[in-house]
Parts: structure tokens; sequence; C-alpha cells
């Protein structure tokens, strides 16, 4: 667990008080308390502690201006800041950490509409005062906890409650607690810290905060963009303009009612959602496990992709965009962009490699059918990390005008995230329907197969900070890890930069970007997504990678025990039933991520039918 | 005193020249790099050719991908560069992407690079706050100059901030474009190069992309210091091989 150490006054005082190491130090910018920081500057301190500002319904621009003048890294809201106003602040590069006062009882609700627009949640003690008040609140309260956003621990936190603590630790509650938050306990006087008293608390305590134990590991995006050490914004200053102006706004946007509003109104209405959650019985019978296929393939379109660009169209019609770019592979993203394009009469152009051109006919027809114009990406490789490539030239030489829609949680941030979130709702259908059908929302396993990586983003999504639920994820072997013919990139990638993010990609020993294989256009990306790289790197996800046969096999499995085609993609994920035993009892939600219709050929051929 | 720093305080209008190392033959790099130099050019950029290079138009993503199947790679390049400072005076900087170099390793590369003797480098996808935190201290320990970009787009501020981090030049990309996409200058080129003029900056500009020919070569350096030319060279060597340098520097000189 981490420290944060708040009320912070003096200079000599504050530079003792970093020689502690705290993780947080908190500077309260509010002229009615005792503590308010009014030196003209913060003293050069270590730059792994999080300078915090403290806020109690301030104006922005006065928040703004001590984020820029004290070198911020977090600010902390302690009134009646809204969503919107959190949002805002999200596009300075801070951390947004939102205050709650707790008292006999809190109403959980009240946390839903900061979740997207927050890092942390912190609970304090109610009192007279916006925080400060010296006494503790009950704790236990917080095991009715609906949330997985990870919370700061504040109000009258001092030596007498080390006990507590520890207690605390150990109990349910305490499972997504992220940082212990103190102050006024550990004062000489208001905002004077008493320096003992606190190396008395971090000794005690040391098991607690010892960080190798860090019990809440966060799995989302960070405030600079990046999971982990992977991604971030690696793109040309030709792009910056375009790709700040959806970073500062993705969030806001997403949070305005009318966005959410019009957003969940088209899934419902036009793609069909809530997507089913089936329970297969013959294939749960055959592998004696109980298995859940979340049917995205039931959605318009035939895939998952079009959660994202019905989000992304929305989005770009926001920022006052007319033109819309594309890249794709199989067609699956750029059929799924040319019918938001047609819904919304927008101008649609796709990129697409000229071998995938060849190969995809079927969807490059219906794509034009769409009023979409494609154009064949001739350099390179010519499949769809040069289609990405030239979709990113355009963008670069139509910096005004024109909105990208990646088809994929990769790319430069906000890109990831953004897809990432739009795809959530597949986790958050998955959740309730799950709880409908067996009365538990967790799963014991979640399987998804990974190109980029957005369908499973989107399956693991509202899952990623819950330990007891297993992912899976599955990469396409082509004829195998070893074949020299594959896309397993978690295990034959190497961390480096591929199309603006940093991740794990297929690549030379001297950095060129190689050619991945497999059977399934949709896999054939030489990346894979920043957070997967992060879930892979962090032991959080187990990756297993499947070859061509296999999934081909898995594929026709299903059309026979359950009366669904699926894709090649999807039918990676199902081919891990014969690799990977599961218990009988357990519940293995695998995303069924899109039909097989596009693949038919693919099975015509394969089979020999 | 770097030598990039010393050419920009020359009394005269620099002419900049981009060649994609390994094309149109492998072995060409020292070559061409003597045959500029020999016929007066005042500094070149040395592309380490990449599979993906992003910022870039047809002509030199073709040169880049025929240089790396003819087996250009980072070490191939710095071996054909190490005595290069036997023959060649004039600035020398390595344009390439991230990647190559953070495979290679940022610091192996930076010290390699001035064992070498190449003075800066020219990385359009390592953006200037990541270079500012976790890099710049690299590069100046091996004593290279990062040399950013700016655009037409690029904010007020924006510029400030990267005037303050560049101890060289600025490369103002003339147009929102990749390489060697337009030709010729308007009036919404020419007032973005007088607004940059008009900023004070502490970095001369160097101007880039679209500039093919003489017409276009001083036109631009009416507003900068100088001028970079990329792919209309990239193209000369492509029809004319290395042989015929001369004639391509004095068209755009005279
Ligand atoms: C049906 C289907 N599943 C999965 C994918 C892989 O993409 P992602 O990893 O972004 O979900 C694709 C991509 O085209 C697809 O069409």
């Amino acid at each position: 667990m981490k420290l944060k150490i708040c009320g912070m006054k003096y200079q000599d005082n504050i530079k003792h008080v970093a020689t502690l190491q705290p993780d947080y130090l908190g500077f309260i910018f509010y002229e009615k308390s005792a503590r308010n920081f009014d030196s003209e500057s913060i003293p050069d301190i270590d730059e792994a502690i999080k300078k915090t500002g403290v806020f109690v319904d301030a104006t922005l621009e006065f928040v703004i201006d001590k984020i820029n003048k004290h070198n911020l890294q977090a600010v902390q809201l302690h009134g009646n800041e809204s969503p919107e106003y959190c949002s805002t602040l999200k596009s300075e590069k801070v951390e947004i950490i939102k205050v709650f006062s707790v008292k006999d009882e809190f109403n959980f609700e009240r946390l839903k509409p900061y979740e997207a627009v927050c890092d942390f949640f912190l609970f304090d003690t109610k009192g007279k005062h916006p925080g400060g008040n010296g006494y503790t609140f009950d704790w236990n309260l917080l095991s009715d906890y609906p949330s997985t956003k990870p919370f700061f621990l504040s109000g009258g936190i001092g030596l007498e409650e080390i006990e507590d603590i520890k207690q605390f630790t150990n109990s349910k509650a305490s499972k997504y607690c992220y940082a212990l938050d103190v102050n006024s306990k550990f004062e000489i006087e208001p905002g004077l810290k008493n320096i003992e008293a606190l190396k008395a608390f971090k000794k005690n305590l040391s098991e607690v905060l010892d960080y190798k134990k860090e019990h809440v590991m966060n799995y989302n995006v960070n405030e600079k963009g990046y999971y982990g050490e992977f991604g971030g914004a690696f793109i040309p200053e030709m792009l910056y303009p375009n790709v700040e102006e959806l970073r500062q706004n993705y969030l806001k946007v997403m949070a305005e009612p009318d966005f959410i509003k019009e957003f969940d109104q088209l899934l419902k209405d036009y793609v069909g959602r809530p997507s089913p959650l089936y329970f297969a019985k013959r294939l749960s019978e055959k592998y004696n496990t109980k298995i859940y296929l979340k049917r995205e393939d039931l959605n318009h379109t035939g895939a998952h992709k079009i959660n994202n660009t019905i989000g992304q169209i929305l989005m770009a019609k926001r920022l006052g965009k007319h033109r819309i770019i594309a890249e794709t592979g199989a067609g699956q993203h750029g059929v799924a962009t040319a019918t938001v394009c047609a819904l919304m009469g927008l101008e649609c152009i796709v990129y697409m490699g000229e071998i995938d051109i060849a190969r995809q006919a079927p969807n490059v027809a219906r794509m034009k059918m769409l009023g979409a114009k494609v154009v064949p990406a001739l350099s390179g490789s010519r499949t769809l990390k040069d289609a990405t490539n030239e979709a990113i030239r355009d963008w670069i030489n139509n910096p005004v005008d024109t909105h990208y829609i990646i088809g994929s949680a990769i790319g430069p941030h906000p890109y990831p995230d953004m897809v990432t979130r739009f795809q959530s709702v597949i986790s958050e259908e998955i959740k309730w329907q799950l709880k409908e059908q067996t009365g538990n929302e967790n799963p014991d396993y979640l399987v998804a197969c990974i190109g980029g990586g957005s369908n499973a983003a989107g399956t693991y999504y509202h899952y990623l900070h819950e330990p007891e639920v297993g992912i899976i994820a599955v990469e396409a072997a082509g004829l195998g890890v070893d074949s020299g013919e594959s896309a397993a990139t978690s295990v034959l990638g190497k961390e480096g930069i591929i199309h603006g993010c940093k991740t794990l990609l297929m690549q030379t020993k001297d950095g060129q970007i190689t050619e991945p294989y497999s059977i399934s256009a949709g896999l054939d990306y030489p990346g894979v997504g920043p957070m997967h790289a992060h879930l892979a790197k962090t032991g959080r996800a187990e990756f297993m990678a499947i070859t061509d046969d296999d999934a081909m096999n898995a594929g026709l499995e299903l059309c026979k025990l359950e009366g669904i085609i699926p894709a090649i993609e999807s039918s990676h994920a199902l081919a891990i039933f014969e690799q990977r035993k599961f218990k009988p009892n357990d519940v293995v939600v695998v995303s069924l991520s899109g039909r097989g219709d596009k693949d038919l050929n693919n099975y015509i051929e394969y089979f020999k039918i | 005193m770097n030598r990039i720093q010393t050419k920009l305080a020359e009394d005269k209008k620099l002419l900049s020249i981009y060649f994609t190392a390994g094309y149109p033959n492998i072995d060409d790099t020292a070559t061409i790099i003597e045959n500029l130099e020999k016929n007066g050019v005042d500094m070149i950029e040395i592309g380490l050719p990449f599979s993906d290079p992003l910022a870039d138009g047809p002509t030199i993503q073709a040169s880049s991908t025929a240089a790396l199947k003819n087996g250009m790679t980072t070490e191939v390049l710095f071996e054909q560069l190490k005595d290069i400072r036997k023959t060649v005076n004039i600035p020398l900087i390595i344009m390439g992407y991230f990647n190559p170099m953070f495979q290679y390793g940022v610091e192996a590369f930076c010290k390699k690079c001035q064992e070498i003797g190449i003075d800066g480098l020219i990385i359009p996808d390592l953006p200037v706050d990541v270079y500012h935190e976790e890099y710049q201290a690299i590069f100046e320990k091996y004593g290279l100059i990062n040399v950013f970009l700016i655009t037409p787009q690029t904010s007020d501020e924006r510029i400030h901030y990267i005037d303050s981090i560049s101890n060289g030049f600025i490369y103002m990309v003339s147009s929102a474009s990749t390489t060697g996409a337009q030709s010729g200058f308007g009036t919404v080129q020419t007032e973005y190069f007088e607004r940059i003029g008009k900023m004070n900056l502490k970095n001369p500009q160097v101007i880039g992309f679209g500039i093919s020919n003489n017409e276009t070569f001083t036109q631009a350096t009416q507003y900068a210091k100088g001028a970079i030319i990329g792919s209309a060279f990239v193209k000369h060597v492509t029809n004319n091989g290395v042989n015929s340098i001369d004639t391509f520097v004095n068209s755009i000189l005279n």
C-alpha cells in the first residue's frame, strides 16, 4: 500500500518529510484551511514523490495555475466538483483523486459518474471541515464497495490506528485500498509534521506499506497514457495537434450525458445490444466445464468492431470532423467504419493492404456498397501494418477536418484507452448477465483472442481488478510459434515502438518490424495493444498460442455442437479447451468476437467442403 | 562547439541534403556523402532506413524498403561511417525512426555516433517531452544535438517549448504533409514562415518538406537559415545513380 502525507506547509518540514519517501505529499490550496499552502514554491524533492494539490471547489483556472506553477502530479478534489470538472483536469496530465466523505453510511451510487474520469477515490471522514477532522469512519462500510477503482483511505489515521489498519488490510473491505492518507494526527501544530511519529508509523506498518506486496495493481492507463511501461504517444510532430486534441477531449466527451445517451441508444437499436451471453451446453459437456459464449458475433456487421466505431463516430462528430479514415486488415473494421459513416452521412476512406484487398473481396464490396472509398496500401508488405501506416500518413496530410478511427486497442495514447472504454460494454454486460444466470457476476475465467486486443480489452475491462477472475489471452500461433510463420506477439515480440505506441512487437534484432502470419487476417498484427503487453508482463493474464489447424478444428466443432459458425479469430479462443483443462465447476466466459460469414472461403478451402 | 552550431554561425544560407543510407546500392553511403560535400552542400542527413516510415511519402518509403533489402542495418551503417571523418568535415546528422535506435540501445547508439563524429539526430517519432524526460541527458553526454520538427499546426506555446529544449536548429516542416508531397509554396506557407520568423526564437530555422529545386530553395531561404532537400535528391539518385550529384547540387545552388 502507498502512503500519502497531507497538509504540508513549511519549507524545511517539507524537505524533512520527503526524506521519509512517502509516495504522495499533499499541499492544500484552500484559504480557509489552517494548512493552506501559501509559500511561493515547493522545495525540490525526490521526483518519485507525487506532489498533490488539494482543492475545495476552486475554479479550474486556479487549479491549472497551481498544477503548472508547482509541477503537481496529482490533484485531490474535496468539494462538489462535477465529473466534467474532473475530466477537464484529466487533460492536464495529473492523477485525479476525488474525495467522498463518509459518515455512518455512504451511498456508493454517487461514485458511478466519476468512475470514468478519476484515477482514484479517497474516502474521508465527514466532519465540520473538508478534511483534517481527526477521527476515523467505520472502515467496514467499505466491504460493500461496488467498484474496482483503487482508493485512498483517509480521515483521522494516527499511531493508535496501526492495529486497526493491519486488521483492515486483511479484510475484504481493503481489497481496493491503494493508499493510506495521513495528516492531522502527525502534527506538532497545523501544517508542521512530526517526523518521529511519521517514522514510527512507517516502521510499524512496513509490512503493509512494502510496495513489493502491493495488492492493488493498476491495470488501467495512467495520466501519461502508460500501462506500466507500455503505451505513450510516439508520434511525429505533424500528428501532435490531432492526437492532443483527442487526448484533451475524449474523457470529457465520453462523460457528457447526451453522448452517453446517444451511444447507448445506438448500441441498443442499431447494433442490437445487449448481445446474449449464451451457456453452450453441448460444448460444456464435451469439455466437462461450464462454457458461456459472449455473442459479439450477433452484433450488426457481425463482430465486436462496431462497438468502437459507433463510439468513435460520435466522438468525431463532437470534435467537428467530417472526414473519416480507417485502416483494415480482413475488412471487418473497414466495414464497421463504412457502416457508421453511412449512418452519419460522413465521408469515409478505408486503407487496406493490396494483398488483403485481393484476399477479402466480399468485404471490399461491402465497404464500397456502404459508400466508402477503399484505397490500396502499396508500400511495405501491403497488409494491415502498411494500411495502418497509410492511414496515419493520410492523417498527417489532413490534420484539421479528419478523424482517424483506429480499429483496435493500439496506436498512440489515447487510442488504446478510448477503444477499450468503448469496447468495455462487453464486460459490463457479462457482469449482469452472468449474475442473472449463475447468481455470481464473476466467472472463473475470461477468454478472448488477441489481434491488437480490442475485443479482449472489452471483455476484461471490468474484471481487471478482480484477482479471482482468471484472464486468458489467446494469440495466433500461425503454423507454430517457432515456425517463422506466426503472430504470437507475447512470445516472439520484444519491447519496441509500433504505430505510435511502446509495446511488445515482432521485429528483427535491428528493430525493423516483421510480418506476422496467421490464417486469420484479424489476428495478423505484429504488435499487441499496450494494455495486453502490461497484462503479459505482470502475469495478470495467461497467454496461449493457438495454431491455424487447432483454430480451424475448434471453429468447425462449434458449428457441429452449437450451430454457430464462428469467425476464425474467435475460433482461436475456442481452441484452448483442447489444450487446457478446467474444473467441472469452473465458469469460463469466451468472447465470441465475430461470426464466420467472412471466412467461408477459408473454411471451404481448408476443409475441402 | 558542435559542427552544426559552427555551420549555423556562418553568414550564408545553408543547403542540407537527405539521402537514404544503403540506396540505391548498399555501399553508396560514403560516396554520396563525399560528393555532396565536394559540391558545396552544407549539411547532410543520413537516413537510417526503417520498415515503417510513418512520416515519409512514397519516394523515401520506396528507398527505405530497397535499402533494407540491400542489407542496410544500424551496424552496417556505423561500419560504413567509421572513417568518414577522415574525408568529410561538414555536419552529419542521422535521421531515423526511434525503434531501431531503441533496439540498439539509446546510449550505445549515441556513444557510437560520437565515436564516428556524427553531430546530431533527427528522430521524427521521438516526442519532445519523452526526449526531455528520458533521453536528453544521454544525448548531451555524447555531444549530440537533437533536432525537433514544427509544423504549421504547432502552437506558439509548443514552439517556444521546443525552442527552449533545442540547441541547434528547428526543422520547420513547410506544410502539413509527409515528405515529398508538394511542390512550391503559396501564401499559406509564406505567412507561416513569416509568423515563425517573427517569434524571435533562439534557434535558427531550417525549412524542409517540399523543396525540390532552385526556386523552392531560394524561396525557403528567404525566410529561414537554410533548407533541406530529401525526396527530390532520392529521386535524382534513383534516376541517375551517384555519379551526377554535382549536376543536382548545381541545379539547386545556381
Ligand atoms: C471477429 C474478430 N475477432 C477479433 C479480431 C481481432 O481484433 P481485436 O484483437 O482488436 O479484437 C478481429 C479483427 O479483425 C475480428 O474481426
